[in-house]
């Protein structure tokens, strides 16, 4: 089978989608609520899920095809002959390509369906529709561009869509008065335009030196060049290879720390949570925050040779160590930050920031697989999580409206005295403090939510548990200091989480609006059962001794039905290729299950979980306004420290100060008062004066007055012959007679 | 006795009854007399196509004059109306006095 003609309809269904939602959605909507939802919704949908079988399709046609990649093209972008700068549009079909549109597509296609359930009622509901499938389009031209310039198109194209979502319900005033869904978007989008920026440069800096922007095309020539030992030059400087790569890759560092929300431009993302939370689970966890992680990944070969090269960034690391680094830390901070938000989104949020951390960690140390592993892991318990808190905040909501609709007294039982007056007070269904013993209210909720969040914490033998476990493994053979710094960032991500489903599912409730909390509808929990399997199944993917033993089955070829990530991704990570031809030393560690990284990660885990369960949390709270008890603790600093400090201090200041500046000097001194009114007008204006006080005046008017006065002076003469005299005229006319006579007889 | 009458004598004659005309038309004042030396330059140009008419042995000059006879009625009416209404609001048929189109 060969589907790689289809590959132009994984965009074109989702553009379809926004085409109908985009135009004619809201009428439908408007014209029945009932049915036009259906209409919206599942049109969206089954946009998602056409793109998601073309995919599959493409999957099993790489397969029939030896894993061999095929560009398809779709058409010229940019010809410019002279400047030898061509840019089609082709779709890059390689595993890497197809493992990430199989989860974009997959992941979304459920999200589309949840997002049905969960938007229902609302009065933008097809708007919403059409912006996931905009953003579906745009994240599958990032995964399935061939060329950085298309990844860039997608790129920015998906910022644009988080924007958009983030800032949906950009009508909403909080009690400060302040618009700040909209200031969340808006905030997404300038900490994105600092990433966006390097993205810029790294291309420049790409196309001087390789003068291409194809992947294939760039990779090769940089291989060569590093293999001949070549440099390049630019601004007539001599720069090695290795110092393209290093600085390219740490330019890319600062791009996916804007859109993989790394420090120090994390902060925007929890803040995204004040999106509706399918556009939680699709865009801030699963899928677009994971481009940055797709960026390295993609790019392992410059990655490589950077490390191979030897160049330092600033002279201190290099930059794949840099990028290893800083994704260690993140997954620590962001891990810490999490200990200290009531927010059940916001625990999440910072969750993903933390994870994030680990996939960058794990492509900076140049295990290509464990990220896009964990990535894919985390892309299903992630959404699962996001999506069962979704559940448990329509819950909430649900019984907060049930407690309105049936006014107190007797409905309050077992919930205490101070709490009744809070229901004046305005109700945060979001707040974790308000929940508790949701478990019996909301059953499937429950489970799914225990699911995604073992795997999260890294429990066997859920996804998250393989996944998180190669990348330490990894870790501990190649980078001890990223690996101590991630086992904590573990053991963390247990300890959150822990916390996290103790207040939110036992103990009594501390809220009226969780006492009458119900199950969400079933089109909701269906997509979550669905999400839950691939959270427990997710592992096998890349079992560590399946793939070994299939390969050794095969006699050390990679193939049968079931060959694992790595074996598959194998035909995309060239790094894998040029290790094995010695030009460099890949730090690949094979995937087998290492005992003791594996166990002690385990007990960890299990260890955080129960110190969570019964230990901090294992009374308290009881009331919705006790104190957290790690609130007297320093670890509590970190809700305000320090980056979202940073942010609000050096970013917004600085930013508003440019703004000013630019507005008040560039555009107003400069651009307004220089330009408009020295330039434009005043010249403007000289030309008016003469146009009308010298060529007007004096030379149209005085051919116009000219050619007056000249015929005037012709007819003064002539009207003399003009007696009134018959006779004069009859005169004329016998002269005329004779004369013309005496011509004509005379002429002959 | 006919033959000695030759074409030169009927255009002598033809010419000098135009002269005529045409000098009543440029020298006298009275409408009337100007009317009738203009019928006088049109019964000369008549002549001279019957003579030639005649000379030439071809009937074409002779229904031109039928044709010429006609226009003249015709003139005659429209220009007798028009001295008379000029008679009746100037009370002159002066032709001098005829100047309102002066230049």
């Amino acid at each position: 089978m060969n589907a790689f003609q289809l590959a132009p309809f994984l965009l074109i269904f989702p553009a379809i989608g926004v085409l109908f939602n985009g135009l004619v959605g809201r009428r439908f909507v408007e014209a029945d609520a009932k049915s036009g939802e259906k209409w919206s919704g599942w049109f969206a949908s089954t946009m998602a899920i056409l793109a998601f079988i073309v995919a599959a399709m493409l999957f099993f046609s790489l397969r029939s095809n030896e894993f061999h990649a095929e560009a398809v093209k779709m058409f010229d972008w940019f010809n410019i002959p002279s400047a030898n700068f061509y840019i089609p549009w082709t779709i890059q079909v390689d595993t890497l390509s197809v493992a990430m549109m199989l989860v974009v597509t997959g992941v979304g296609s459920l999200i589309h369906i949840y997002a049905i359930g969960y938007m229902h009622g609302d009065p933008d509901f097809s708007r919403f529709f059409a912006y996931l499938n905009l953003f579906l389009f745009f994240m599958l031209i990032l995964v399935s561009g061939s060329t950085y310039l298309m990844l860039f198109v997608g790129w920015e194209g998906v910022g644009l869509c988080s924007y958009l979502l983030i800032g949906f319900w950009f009508d909403r005033i909080d009690e400060q008065g302040k618009a700040m869904n909209a200031d969340a978007g808006r905030k997404a989008f300038i900490a994105n335009r600092v990433g966006d920026l390097a993205m810029i440069l790294a291309m420049i800096l790409l196309f001087w030196a390789f003068k291409s922007l194809e992947f294939g095309q760039v990779f090769g020539s940089a291989i060569e060049m590093f293999e001949k030992g070549e440099g390049v030059h630019l601004f007539g400087m001599e720069m090695s290879i290795g110092a393209v790569t290093t600085a390219v890759t740490a330019l890319f560092l600062m791009g996916a720390a804007g859109k993989s929300a790394q420090i120090p431009l994390y902060v925007w993302l929890p803040d995204a949570m004040a999106g509706p939370t399918p556009v939680s689970a699709l865009i801030h966890a699963a899928t677009m925050v994971t481009s940055g992680i797709y960026l390295m990944v993609r790019s392992n070969v410059l990655l490589e040779i950077a490390r191979e090269s030897g160049n330092l960034v600033f002279g201190l690391v290099s930059s794949p160590d840099l990028i290893a680094l800083t994704g260690a830390l993140t997954a620590l901070v962001a891990g810490l930050i999490a200990f200290t938000q009531f927010d059940i989104k916001k625990v999440l949020a910072y969750s993903t920031v933390s994870q994030l951390g680990f996939m960058v960690a794990a492509a900076g140390m140049g295990a290509y697989v464990a990220a896009m592993f964990h990535l894919i892991a985390h892309a299903f318990f992630k959404a699962l999580l996001f999506l069962s808190a979704g559940s448990v905040i329509h819950g909430m909501e649900h019984g907060h409206h049930h407690v309105h609709e049936h006014d107190h007294g007797d409905d309050l039982h077992g919930v205490p005295e101070g709490d009744k007056h809070h229901e004046v007070e305005k109700f945060d269904p979001q707040d974790m403090r308000t929940m508790g013993g949701l478990r019996d209210k909301m059953p499937t909720t429950y489970v799914v939510y225990m699911i995604g969040a073992l795997a999260l914490s890294g429990i066997v033998p859920l996804a998250g548990f393989w996944s998180k476990d190669e990348i330490l493994a990894h870790g501990s053979q190649n980078n001890q200091v990223v690996y101590w710094m991630l086992v904590v960032a573990a053991f963390f991500t247990a300890f959150y989480m822990g916390r996290q489903l103790k207040m939110v599912f036992f103990d009594k409730p501390r809220h009226a609006a969780a006492e009458h909390a119900s199950e969400s509808s079933p089109l909701m929990t269906r997509p979550l059962i669905a999400l839950a399997t691939l959270s427990v199944l997710g592992g096998l993917l890349n079992l560590p001794f399946l793939s070994e033993s299939i390969k050794e089955a095969n006699h050390g070829h990679p193939g049968g039905i079931w060959l694992g990530l790595e074996g598959w991704l194998e035909h995309s990570v060239q790094a894998f290729h040029l290790s094995e031809e010695g030009l460099i030393h890949l730090p690949h560690t094979p995937v087998v299950l290492s005992l003791p990284v594996a166990g002690a990660s385990t007990v960890l885990a299990v260890l955080a979980l129960a110190l969570a369960f019964f230990v901090v949390y294992g009374k308290r709270p009881k009331t919705a306004d006790e104190r957290d008890p790690l609130q007297s603790t320093p670890i509590w600093w970190f809700s305000i420290l320090p980056f979202e400090w940073f942010y609000m201090h050096t970013f917004v200041p600085g930013f508003k100060w440019l703004a000013r500046w630019s507005a008040d000097t560039i555009d107003w001194a400069f651009w307004h008062d220089f330009v408009h009114n020295n330039l434009i007008r005043d010249v403007f204006r000289g030309f008016a004066n003469f146009a009308s006080d010298v060529l007007d005046a004096n030379g149209v008017d005085g051919l116009v007055n000219g050619s007056g006065r000249f015929t005037r002076y012709v007819g003064s003469i002539i009207r003399k012959t003009q007696s009134g005299y018959a006779r004069n005229y009859a005169l004329g006319v016998f002269l005329g007679t004779v004369i013309l006579l005496a011509y004509f007889i005379f002429s002959y | 006795m006919f033959s000695t009458v030759t074409i030169d004598w009927y255009i002598i004659l033809s010419v000098t009854l135009f002269t005529i005309g045409a000098m009543g038309v440029l020298l006298r004042r009275n409408a009337i007399i100007v009317f009738m030396s203009v019928e006088m330059m049109l019964n000369s140009a008549n002549l001279l196509f019957v003579a030639f008419a005649r000379q030439l042995g071809d009937l074409d000059g002779q229904v031109l004059t039928f044709f010429v006879i006609t226009v003249a009625a015709a003139e005659v009416a429209v220009g007798l109306a028009l001295i008379v209404t000029i008679f009746r609001t100037k009370h002159s048929i002066s032709i001098d006095e005829i100047n309102s189109l002066k230049g």
